[in-house]
């Protein structure tokens, strides 16, 4: 393995920072090409992104309350 | 120039959806807003209006959220700190047999699941954990930022936050099979 290169595990351990856009520049480059060359760490690394995006789409579909939307109209009614 | 009004509109569900999660109680929650509210009409001549409104007031929530719970000691049965595999999830879908095949496992997974389980599911972490995944599935802010909101080094919000993902899997898992979403028999029973 060349010492530019990733190796699964190397990937594997970065790849919740990978995920964030927490590594630095020259990490993130080396995960993207590992990800490109291992089908099963691209897999790992897809299914992780998608269910991330999944979890804060569904805690977006919470919605405020009438109640809490007539306090608020009060409050600023009352400034 | 936009009033409070207008800005505050388009972004209370998400706000209170931000305080739910943080407090894990309908009325806390509705009196976190009013209280950042209260604290916005304050503050709101600082207020940069060449800047995103959204993330200044879940700036201020926040402060309000940490300003109420360092006066309340109530802490709230919370999972055990049994972390799971860190890829919990992608290794249970796969022993169903949903990988290799045309969909997304993570979004078949993910579509059994309503707001409220993923919701139950958050609350359940550990506090510490608890609070940094709420804020980072909320905001989107780099470790750096949640760490300054929280007053907290930048490593301790990466480790709680990756223990906290996994064992949001793992909850997530839990709940999925506690109310049949997933069979039990073809996960092989383990939760």
């Amino acid at each position: 393995m060349a010492p530019d290169r990733y190796t699964c595990e190397e990937a594997f351990r970065r790849l919740d920072d990978y995920v964030d856009r927490e590594l630095s520049a020259a990490e993130q480059q080396r995960v993207a090409v590992h990800l490109e060359t291992c089908a099963m760490c691209a897999e790992e690394y897809v299914f992780e992104a998608s269910l991330l995006r999944m979890v804060r789409e569904r805690l977006a579909r919470i919605a405020a309350p009438a109640s809490l939307r007539a306090r608020v109209a009060a409050l600023l009614a009352d400034r | 120039m936009a009033s409070l009004d207008a800005l505050l509109d388009p972004v209370l569900d998400a706000a209170y959806g931000l305080a739910l999660r943080l407090t894990r109680d309908r009325a806390d929650a509705e009196d976190l807003v009013q209280d950042a509210v209260l604290q916005a009409l304050k503050g709101f001549g600082t207020f940069d209006q060449q800047l995103p409104f959204k993330p200044w007031f879940f700036r201020v929530l926040v402060n309000c959220y940490r300003g109420r719970h360092r006066k309340s000691t109530r802490e709230v049965a919370t999972l055990p700190l049994e972390d799971a595999s860190e890829l919990y999830l992608f290794e249970r879908t796969a022993g169903l047999g949903w990988h290799g095949g045309p969909d997304d496992p993570a979004v078949t997974f993910m579509d059994r699941m309503t707001a409220e389980a993923v919701g139950a599911a958050l609350d359940a972490l550990p506090e510490s954990y608890r609070v940094v995944a709420v804020l980072y599935f909320y905001q989107d802010l780099s470790y750096a930022a949640i760490a300054e909101q929280l007053g907290i080094p930048v490593g301790t919000v990466r480790s709680r936050l990756h223990r906290a993902r996994a064992m949001l899997q793992r909850r997530l898992w839990q709940i999925a099979e506690e109310s049949g979403l997933i069979d039990r028999a073809a996960a092989g029973g383990e939760s």
